[in-house]
């Protein structure tokens, strides 16, 4: 199976060389690209010296757009799955073929690594959204997602055209919920993650109630209309 | 406020509902943009259902008539909405700029080589 491991970067310059560093040494069968989404520190220059597979976006487009373009290159070059790991160190690549296992074994369209089924999970503010997350996605598909905000998520082919193709459809909770409404199986494996190995989180306290303002009203939305 | 005020009013949050969840649906308009206008469309059709909330706030606020308080806040809403709307073309302005200046030196470097 030709995976891919897309790997958003926006301001990275910290982690992104151990994170690269550590995806190749573990799983040298993985491809990577790395999207450096208009950084305004050295991640371009980093990519460029250390000869790592990456293209630069000429402004900042965000997350959702930088891993689209992600899916538009694992479709462009045949790729049969994608996985999205973060550039800050989070996600332990050791997970990917533990979770392309599951994706084949299972006939899986998305496979989530759950930091819930290994007994961990987010805490405090950020557990309570996830469980409200968790429960509207339950209303409106009747599956359990138990950890929705994880961002280590593989898709197979399928869904890499879906991303690359659709409107709007972007790597978040309320797409799981919307393709599981759309007859995708969306599977969980346990798996571990670290603390953000250096760099500052996307989200600050505004930019976290909008985020559970849109995914939420993004969930009631599919439930009902789309 | 007149009941025929209050029929045209809640009509017309339905219709907008309506048609905010429309565009939604067909793909033209992105879920974040929408937040603004489906929980405004969602407000006009909790007042007009119950308009003892416009009946209230208007009375606190020492309006001469519910109406008014409601066209108040709704131009005041669409006064904020038009703001941001002009910060958001500046800034999608500046960034075609900025794509169109990034592709013409690509383009000039690839001549180029």
């Amino acid at each position: 199976m030709k995976i891919l491991a897309i790997v958003p970067a926006y301001n990275e310059e910290e982690c992104l060389e151990s994170t690269i560093a550590e995806l190749t040494s573990t799983c040298p069968d993985v491809d990577y690209l790395v999207i450096n989404d208009g950084s305004s520190d050295s991640t371009g220059p980093i990519c460029d010296s250390l000869g790592l597979n990456h293209v630069d976006l000429p402004i900042n487009c965000g997350l959702a757009s930088g891993f689209r373009t992600g899916m538009k290159y694992a479709l462009r070059n045949g790729y049969d799955a994608a996985v999205q790991i973060d550039s800050d160190g989070q996600h332990i690549p050791s997970y990917i073929p533990v979770m392309a296992e599951a994706l084949s074994q299972k006939k899986a369209d998305v496979v989530i690594a759950s930091r819930n089924l290994a007994g961990g999970g987010a805490v405090g503010a950020r557990g309570i959204g996830a469980k409200l997350i968790t429960g509207l996605i339950r209303f409106a598909s009747g599956q359990v997602i138990s950890d929705p905000t994880s961002g280590m998520r593989m898709y197979n082919r399928k869904m890499i055209e879906k991303f690359a193709k659709s409107f709007d459809l972007q790597p978040e909770p309320d797409a799981m919920a919307y393709l599981i409404r759309k007859g995708a199986t969306v599977v969980e494996v346990p798996a571990e993650m670290r603390d953000r190995q250096g760099g500052t989180s996307y989200l600050n306290f505004f930019k976290s109630i909008s985020y559970m303002a849109r995914t939420c009203l993004s969930i009631i939305l599919f439930i009902w209309f789309r | 406020m007149s009941s025929l005020l209050r029929v045209i009013l809640a009509i017309g949050a339905f219709v907008a509902l309506g048609v905010v969840i429309n565009r939604v649906k067909k793909g033209k308009i992105r879920v974040a943009d929408s937040i603004f206008w489906v929980v405004s469309a969602a407000v006009l059709v909790v007042v007009a259902i119950f308009p003892g909330i416009a009946f209230f706030f208007s009375g606190l606020l020492g309006f001469l008539s519910p109406s008014n308080f409601v066209f108040v806040v709704i131009i005041a809403l669409m006064l904020i909405k038009l703001f941001s709307l002009s910060c958001e073309l500046s800034r999608q302005t500046n960034r075609i700029d900025e794509l169109s200046q990034e592709i013409a030196l690509h383009n000039k470097k690839t001549d180029g080589d």
